[in-house]
């Protein structure tokens, strides 16, 4: 006889699981933060072990707890060696007698210098970095995640933006730990790049909303997490404006998959046009102007590579939010004005503009000439719109077969493939290099007495060969 | 300290319910034979409750014991295979180290390790001679403890001894590992040459003992052989500190080798219970084994002790693991602390792994009718209810120091 058992059904333990996971993402320690991913990777493994297909999405979703386990290793580095946290920290020399001189830091030093304490503080940062980087598909193992539906039949497509939510969330409140590291932020920098372009162009070359909406959250957030990596504006800033691009993005994704909410008639349309429109303009800006008129003078190449990407990804934005068509006889009042996405545009329209604000009046400042220049990429996306928008009533608009979308597809694809060869070449050799460990002893007995003889001749001679 | 009898004691019972629990049909009174089969392990109990008494020779007895205990049943021939291989291993490497004893005995003219010491410090011996003598007399302690590569000797007692007498027999010789290696290094200081010596080949050991337990848990399959290197792996946590510092207690902050010894005994007591659950060649999608259908939250329970083995953060383990940790840190060994993160990502690694297996996905099919024996769940939640209070005491004692 079965005794009564307390059975959670598994759509609820992973919401649960998966909230307070974010939750605690939001707290400053590594430990809280290991533990709220592990939650995070916990979350999908409860909803993809109750679906039917669960072998296929097991396996879809193992790779969750790697960068758990990346942030596990920094944090048990960090609470074994609480000193950790002073390594790279500038030290503050000795004031000379001249009260008026400005005090000297001292310049933090590289990890191959002696002290090894160095060299685990780097991997430590290295390992919170990598955690974020994966999670914003910033890495070659787990990139085409995004393309992917996540393992909850209703709400799935929406679940997989989570992901990168948790990758900023990373990146930004950890900060402090990952970006004191030497090369860390060079390393950044790098990946986050090469997110930002792959994940516009595939946006752009995925024909369903949901999944080109998907791409953005990523885009959004590799690109806040740029202005983190590069110190442009303070981390809160670079958080609020990413709230107002990743969030409103999120709004729309969520009204997509309910009765298409974000693009019910066209006053709302035309709001949430302007709102994501709008919040992913003040979210590019900054970086924009920084990377293309830091120093003083102007940097074409930097600037044309982040360009590209944030015009790319505001004509999508633009062009693909287009009032739904109605084809139901008779719309239900909730789906005509749904307040949700009504006030999710109106906190999205705010929010990217507030937040510069609120930098400006904390003494963030962008020379003139910076400012127009970083605004132009977003401005120049209203020019395909005015292009390529559709008529009222008729079709979306699509590009022709063979063209630019085919192009952005086939660079995607051709990227992932060759980090997916070389990640698999190096797996390889790590196999070939492990193959003796499988082998180390049959389980014979007089095999066990070889070994014994073996470290007792290896005991004896090790001294003598000091 | 409510450590050193509470934990043998709730073994000891562990034990009990789990004979109990494989009573075979012939025994008329299985109760009283579990109980008359308990008796056999008190001393073993007690060898893990009282480190203090324990000597070189009196490791050698206890080993002798373990081995006794493993080959009195004819009847169970996975057992008896295992005593074999054991009594085979250990007898040559009591052999070889008592010749180095012997050989250091002669260098320096007494048997006592605090007075070898001075005595080779006056350079009248060879080099050659008392360093061989000393690498060779540390031999036994290294085949006890079970890191590699001499982890074979845990892997196959789990997989091959009956689960009420796998954990005690590990225990017991580890603990007779770390007490043999203790004892030998006693007073070592007063020689540098020697002390320098020691480091060196502990040092080398405790990071094969490492490299190996982490790639032998990522090649084994069989749950009950990965238990059996997740133990091999406390040894090479007890070898890494003794490298660290060799004249220093070991896990001195939370008990000493006593306190080490008892987690050791209790995660690997529910961590074996719940071996016998697992699914050996399972995919991570088929369905949950019998314990996981039927009693859910029995066999989470068994998870934690498996867990706490592997050093999970908000076990016990993982004070056992940051200790060895922090001791390697203040003494300088950053190579060592790195290898002995890696291990413990590994061993993290595999045994969420496990329990992600062992829950299985669920397809729909009735709960089994045939429940799982009570007496195996009431060791389950024992041993995971003397592990929270072993959690508490440590956490309270950290606090207390803090």
């Amino acid at each position: 006889m079965t005794g009564p058992i307390l059975r959670i059904p598994a759509s609820y333990a992973g919401a649960i699981c998966a909230t307070v996971g974010i939750l605690l993402l939001m707290l400053p320690g590594v430990a809280w933060a290991a533990l709220g991913l592990e939650l995070v990777a916990l979350a999908f493994w409860l909803w993809a072990r109750s679906l039917p297909d669960s072998g296929e999405q097991l396996a879809r979703w193992t790779w969750l707890r790697r960068p758990a386990m990346a942030l596990w290793l920094a944090a048990a580095l960090f609470l074994a060696l609480p000193q950790l946290h002073n390594v790279f920290a500038p030290v503050l020399l000795p004031t000379p007698s001249d009260v008026f001189l400005p005090p000297t830091l001292h310049v933090a030093p590289l990890p191959m210098s002696r002290d090894p304490m160095l060299l685990l503080r780097t991997i430590a940062s290295l390992a919170i970095l990598w955690a974020g980087l994966e999670l914003m598909a910033a890495l070659p193992l787990s990139r085409p995640f995004p393309d992917l539906t996540g393992p909850a039949r209703p709400v799935g497509p929406w679940l997989t933006a989570l992901l990168p939510v948790t990758g900023f969330l990373v990146v930004w409140r950890q900060a402090e730990l990952w970006a004191a590291a030497p090369l860390a932020r060079e390393i950044a920098t790098l990946a986050l790049m090469i997110a930002l372009v792959l994940s516009s162009l595939r946006a752009y070359s995925r024909r369903s909303l949901t999944a080109t909406l998907r791409w953005l959250v990523v885009y959004d957030s590799a690109l806040a997490s740029l202005l983190v990596t590069r110190d442009i504006v303070p981390g809160s800033v670079a958080a609020l404006l990413w709230l107002g691009t990743a969030g409103g993005r999120l709004i729309s994704l969520a009204g997509e998959l309910k009765s298409k909410a974000a693009r019910r008639g066209p006053a709302l349309t035309r709001l949430w046009r302007v709102a994501g429109w709008l919040a992913g303009s003040a979210l590019a800006w900054p970086l924009l102007a920084d990377a293309g008129f830091s120093d003083q003078r102007f940097h074409p190449l930097e600037y044309g590579v982040l360009s590209a990407p944030v015009f790319l990804a505001s004509a999508l934005w633009l062009i693909r939010i287009v009032e739904a068509p109605e084809r139901r006889a008779m719309a239900r009042p909730e789906d005509r004005s749904s307040l949700v996405s009504r006030v999710g545009a109106v906190v999205t329209c705010l929010l990217g503009p507030s937040a510069l604000v609120y930098a400006w009046w904390n003494g963030y400042h962008v020379s003139s000439v910076a400012a127009v220049f970083a605004i132009l990429p977003p401005l120049a996306a209203w020019w395909p719109v005015r292009r390529m928008l559709p008529a009222p009533g008729g079709p979306p608009a699509e590009t022709t077969p063979g063209g630019t979308r085919d192009f952005a597809l086939s660079t995607f694809r051709a990227v992932t493939l060759i980090e997916r060869q070389l990640a698999a070449a190096i797996a390889g050799i790590a196999r070939a290099l492990g193959a003796p460990a499988r082998d180390l002893h049959s389980g014979d007995a007089q095999e066990y007495l070889l070994f014994l003889v073996g470290v007792a001749v290896l005991a004896l001679l090790l001294p003598v060969l000091r | 300290m409510v450590t050193p009898w509470l934990v043998p004691l709730a073994a000891l019972v562990s034990a009990t319910l789990v004979r109990r629990a494989h009573a075979r049909h012939t025994e008329p009174q299985p109760w009283v034979d579990a109980g008359v089969a308990t008796l056999m392990l008190v001393p073993l109990a007690a060898i893990v409750a009282w480190p203090g008494s324990f000597t070189p020779a009196r490791a050698a007895i206890a080993a002798g014991l373990s081995v006794a205990l493993l080959s009195n049943d004819p009847r169970d021939l996975p057992q008896t295979e295992v005593a074999l291989k054991i009594m085979w291993v250990l007898a040559a490497a009591f052999a070889l180290s008592w010749a180095g004893d012997a050989l250091l005995a002669l260098a320096s003219g007494s048997a006592r390790p605090r007075e070898q010491w001075p005595a080779l410090a006056l350079a009248l011996d060879p080099y050659a001679l008392w360093s061989a003598a000393l690498s060779l007399s540390l031999l036994a302690g290294l085949v006890l403890l079970g890191g590699a590569p001499f982890h074979f000797w845990p892997g196959d007692l789990f997989h091959g001894a009956r689960p009420h007498l796998a954990p005690l027999v590990a225990a017991t010789l580890q603990m007779a590992g770390a007490v043999w290696l203790q004892r030998h290094l006693d007073g070592i200081t007063s020689f540098g040459g020697a002390a320098q010596l020691v480091r060196a080949l502990l040092t080398l050991s405790a990071m094969v003992a490492l490299a190996g337990g982490a790639a032998t848990l990522g090649y084994q399959w069989r749950p009950e052989r990965r238990v059996g290197a997740l133990v091999s792996l406390q040894g090479a946590l007890m070898l890494a500190s003794l490298a660290a510092a060799p004249t220093r207690t070991p896990f001195a902050e939370h008990g000493g080798i006593s306190a080490w010894a008892g987690h050791l005994l209790l995660a690997s007591t529910g961590a074996s219970i719940l071996s016998h659950f697992l699914p050996a060649a399972a995919g991570p999608s088929e369905r949950a084994s019998v314990l996981f259908r039927r009693h859910p939250w029995a066999g989470a329970a068994g998870a934690y002790a498996l867990l706490s083995l592997a050093g999970a953060p908000g076990t016990p383990g993982m004070f056992v693991w940051l200790d060895a940790a922090r001791t390697l840190a203040d003494l300088k060994h950053p190579g060592l602390l790195f290898g002995l993160t890696l291990a413990w990502l590994a061993a993290f690694g595999v045994a969420a792994d496990e329990i992600r297996r062992a829950f299985g996905a669920p397809d729909g099919s009735p709960v089994p009718a045939r429940p799982v024996p009570r007496s195996l769940r009431a060791a389950l939640w024992l041993t995971f209810g003397a592990l929270v209070v072993l959690m508490a005491v440590w956490n309270w004692g950290m606090r207390a120091e803090g």
